[in-house]
């Protein structure tokens, strides 16, 4: 079986894991356009080649990235999100609902 | 054997069902098995054997807070995720990442010490946030010398002395299922605790006896493990 290496877990099998999508930066939910929200929600770029995305180890419910080259399907790297994420995101209520309303 | 049965309690192991004709004791609030027969069963702990703790107290808690509240309640915390550490009490704290933990009872005091931590909490300004795991999990113990070889067939992680050594935690796949498992090995009693889905452990029972077989495996009751 294919071998993936959890950050936390170690070397698993490959059915441990779950995809959760690519890592796409967020747009600003309080000033970006519907289109640019829903294509930020919706759309991939499907890209051939390295890309990073979000896999899940299932048992521990961890959430880390991966570097995988999506037509060798070699797993390049892979390391916690806190490489990435060092601040904490914060969404308004308020800009959350006015949203809501206009959509 | 005794009068007690498991339908006499609100709370009961979900394989209370497959425990006919075993003896019962109380424990704390509920009841677990006691023996599944009138033969003694050290020896049977000591060469493969499998126990149902599910009705022995647990709980988790998770936040940058656990730590320093686990640690004003007396207890000892592993300095690494994946590793757990035995309490003076016999209870454990194993710690599944950088910032959750997951609490054992012990048989000694029936999981009080546990289950009242569990009581007290509040929600407060802490980032300590409490994880119920009394319903969502099923505990099981597997003991004896082929332990490692009985996970072999269910498990891809190597979970033998060299690779998996006591203290240490694996949340991996068994019998297809999602487990935590955690090395509890003592020179007396090498042993696993093993947690996995409440709803599927009628299932995993099955599936752990069956592949211990091969190794004169049996079901056993907590009196043996508190002698």
């Amino acid at each position: 079986m294919k071998i993936m290496n959890c950050p936390l877990n170690g070397p698993r099998n490959i059915s441990e894991f779950t995809y959760g999508g690519e890592l796409k930066a967020m747009p600003d939910s309080a000033t970006c356009s519907d289109i640019e929200w829903a294509d930020y929600v919706f759309n991939s770029d499907n890209a051939a080649g390295v890309v990073t995305e979000w896999w899940m180890h299932t048992p521990s419910s961890y959430w880390f990235l991966a570097e995988r080259h999506t037509v060798t399907d070699q797993i390049i790297r892979t390391f916690d999100p806190k490489e990435v994420f060092n601040q904490r995101v914060d969404f308004h209520a308020n800009s959350t609902a006015l949203k809501g309303v206009t959509a | 054997m005794n009068s007690l049965t498991a339908e006499d309690f609100k709370e009961r192991s979900p394989l209370y069902a497959k425990h006919k004709g075993a003896c019962l004791a109380p424990l704390a609030e509920t009841v677990a098995v006691e023996r599944f027969s009138e033969t003694d069963e050290h020896s049977q702990l000591a060469r493969c054997a499998l126990v149902d703790l599910t009705n022995l107290a647990r709980v988790g808690f998770r936040g940058t807070d656990s730590a320093e509240f686990l640690l004003s309640k007396g207890y000892h915390l592993p300095e690494t995720p994946n590793h757990a550490t035995l309490q003076d009490d016999g209870s454990m704290v194993a710690r599944l990442s950088q910032t959750e933990y997951l609490l054992l009872g012990s048989l000694r005091d029936a999981g009080t010490r546990v289950s009242d931590l569990e009581a007290h909490w509040q929600l407060s300004e802490q980032a300590n946030y409490l994880l119920p795991r009394q319903d969502s999990h099923a505990w099981l113990l597997l003991t004896g010398e082929h332990c490692a070889a009985v996970m072999a067939k269910l498990c891809g992680v190597d979970l033998r002395d060299g690779n998996f050594t006591q203290g240490a935690v694996a949340q991996t796949s068994a019998a297809r299922i999602n487990v935590i498992v955690i090395n509890t090995h003592t020179t007396a009693l090498p042993s696993f605790h093993i947690l996995c889905d409440r709803a599927s452990v009628s299932y995993f029972w099955d599936a752990v006896l069956d592949a211990m077989l091969e190794f004169g495996g049996k079901p056993a009751g907590i009196q043996a493990l508190l002698d």
